[in-house]
């Protein structure tokens, strides 16, 4: 299958859910959809796409909002899910009852912008440290590392 | 009875800390969690502060064994973002250097393999051999681990008629000894009952879970990056995915002889094909504003980098995903309902030695304490009775 073919079909799937479909580059193709339809169009590319194979989940700060790419590759193409949600409310659905395999990503992408996947299975940390203070989201833009002050205890203050 | 046993994050047979939690009934594994995190060194947000050219050599400090795969990676994609193409010799030479690096990984892998399997020969066979393709990315690049050899535009050296001469006689000798390690594997029964149906994950797991690289190659998908998204010069080349249908160790093993021969002959084509030119362009120093999605085989695996530009000489995100932590879910899932004695082979840096500490003659009742002095035959008609329902253990059949 061609990209032009694929991304006929998908246009034809998705009718008016595919936002818009993007080609930059040959076997890259780029699939905007709105966050409630995001399950509903993972679900049609596992199943009718071949894109079982979730590569992984990226996070981006957009300003306003946040961009998340969900990145899938089947054998003729790799497909790209772009969904934007608002930073005021960053709720997006999980979609790990579709693909298994992407819990640790969607685990990832809490640690890191702080957004709530809702019905995640397993809402722990992933990679922050367990005494990490709450409301710090390190891949935010507006977030800048300070080093603590060094505190020897015992020592001299 | 249930107990949980923490293996790590800081344990003396693991290489790099992670935290596995392991819950045992017996000597069998009911569960496994994962804690990563513990070596988090914030690289994605590093990266948005660098430069184009300085996150070449950021990224070749992500991994120490596939440095550089990563490199390679996000090198490709940054020269996406800048509209220019390489000159042939310079991609020639790149993915000479990957090749190469795949034999280095394969056969290290191969070793801790044999190691972790109590076969410390096979070890000690492959660590020797190990060093000739060592001393041939040294000759190349003059470094053993960060090669350094990638720029924006080409690779950053040369290599003339007598490198070549010495690669193809480096890579006649290691196939002539990885073919010695086929016959080694395929004749040495009790290698193979040890590895065999170790570490099961059918097909529809591996793909449900999203396994990469050999793992789920073992499992019968043949998924290769370079056969499926050829990037540069792998669609000029002559070479199969190896695949094997066990699911197991085994399969593992196998599928990374089967990558290691399939290696030598892109190295060989290559090396013919090696035409005169020039070995690198000029990059300019920002890229427009656009995203890019970069894939590339590493030896364990697909490594994928996604990569936005803004405009400036800096990237606005760049996010890497390595191939170890797509398999992570594939781990647990082969570490449920497996031994506790195969977890260092399934998990192949990990050596627990729990069994060393569960010697005993004494028995304590975990819910009241109590004391108990049993008898050797009582002892062992008790743990028949506790094993009855102990996953069954495969024969071993090798597959060739």
């Amino acid at each position: 299958m061609t990209d032009i073919e694929i991304i006929e079909r998908l246009k034809r799937d998705l009718g008016p859910e595919a936002l818009e479909v993007t080609n930059p580059d040959r076997r890259r193709i780029f699939l905007k959809v709105d966050p409630g339809d995001l399950v509903a169009a993972v679900t049609l590319l596992r199943d009718k796409y071949d894109c079982a194979y979730l590569a992984t989940i990226s996070g981006l700060d957009k300003g306003e909002t946040f961009e998340i790419l969900y990145h899938f590759a089947s054998p003729a193409a790799n497909i790209n899910v772009r969904t934007e949600v608002p930073k005021a409310s960053p709720h997006i659905d999980s979609i790990t009852a579709v693909i298994p395999g992407a819990i640790l990503y969607e685990r990832e992408l809490q640690d890191m912008f702080g957004l709530v996947v809702d019905r995640i299975p397993d809402p722990r940390p992933l990679v922050v440290p367990d005494d990490w203070p709450a409301g710090n989201f390190p891949l935010r833009k507006d977030w800048k590392f300070e080093r603590p002050p060094e505190i020897i205890p015992g020592g001299k203050s | 009875m249930k107990f949980q046993i923490p293996i790590g994050p800081q344990h003396p047979a693991l290489k790099e800390p992670i935290s596995l939690r392991m819950t045992v009934e017996g000597e069998v594994i009911q569960d496994a969690d994962i804690r990563l995190g513990y070596n988090h060194r914030g690289l994605e947000k590093l990266a948005e502060e660098k430069t184009w050219i300085q996150n070449i050599y950021l990224t070749e400090r992500i991994c120490g064994i596939c440095s550089h795969s990563h490199a390679t990676c996000f090198v490709q994609g940054a020269e996406k973002l800048m509209e220019i193409v390489p000159p042939k010799r310079g991609l020639y030479i790149r993915y000479l250097v990957s090749e190469l690096e795949r034999v280095h990984s394969h056969l290290l892998w191969l070793g801790v393999a044999g190691h972790e399997a109590g076969f410390d020969s096979f070890f000690m066979y492959t660590w020797r051999d190990r060093e000739i393709v060592m001393d041939l990315l040294e000759l190349i690049s003059g470094n053993r681990v960060h090669y350094a050899m990638n720029t924006l535009g080409g690779v950053r050296r040369d290599i003339d008629e007598g490198q070549k001469a010495k690669i193809l006689e480096g890579v006649a000798a290691l196939r002539k000894r990885s073919e010695y390690y086929f016959h080694i594997g395929a004749n040495e029964p009790s290698f193979v009952a040890r590895i065999a149906g170790v570490g099961l994950l059918t097909k529809e797991q591996a793909v449900s879970l999203c396994a990469v690289g050999p793992t789920a190659r073992a499992s019968g998908i043949t998924r290769d990056v370079r056969k499926d998204d050829p990037c540069a010069v792998y669609d000029e080349m002559d070479f199969e995915v190896g695949t094997a249908d066990s699911c197991d160790v085994l399969g593992r093993v196998v599928v990374r002889v089967k990558e290691l021969l399939e290696s030598y002959k892109i190295i060989e084509q290559i090396l013919h094909k090696l035409s005169p030119g020039d070995i690198v362009v000029k990059a300019p120093r920002k890229a427009k504003p656009n995203e890019v999605v970069s894939r590339y085989e590493a030896p364990r695996g697909e490594n994928m980098h996604y990569i936005k530009s803004n405009g400036t000489d800096k990237p606005e995100r760049l996010k890497v995903r390595a191939p170890t932590l797509a398999n992570y879910p594939a781990t647990v899932a082969m570490l449920k309902s497996g031994f506790i004695a195969d977890i260092p082979l399934i998990f192949a840096a990990i050596d627990p030695c729990i069994c060393c500490a569960e010697r005993t003659v004494s028995l304590v009742n975990a819910r009241n304490g109590e004391e108990t002095t049993v008898r050797l035959s009582d002892l062992r008609r008790r743990a028949i009775e506790q094993h009855k329902n102990a996953p069954p253990k495969r024969n071993a059949v090798w597959p060739f």
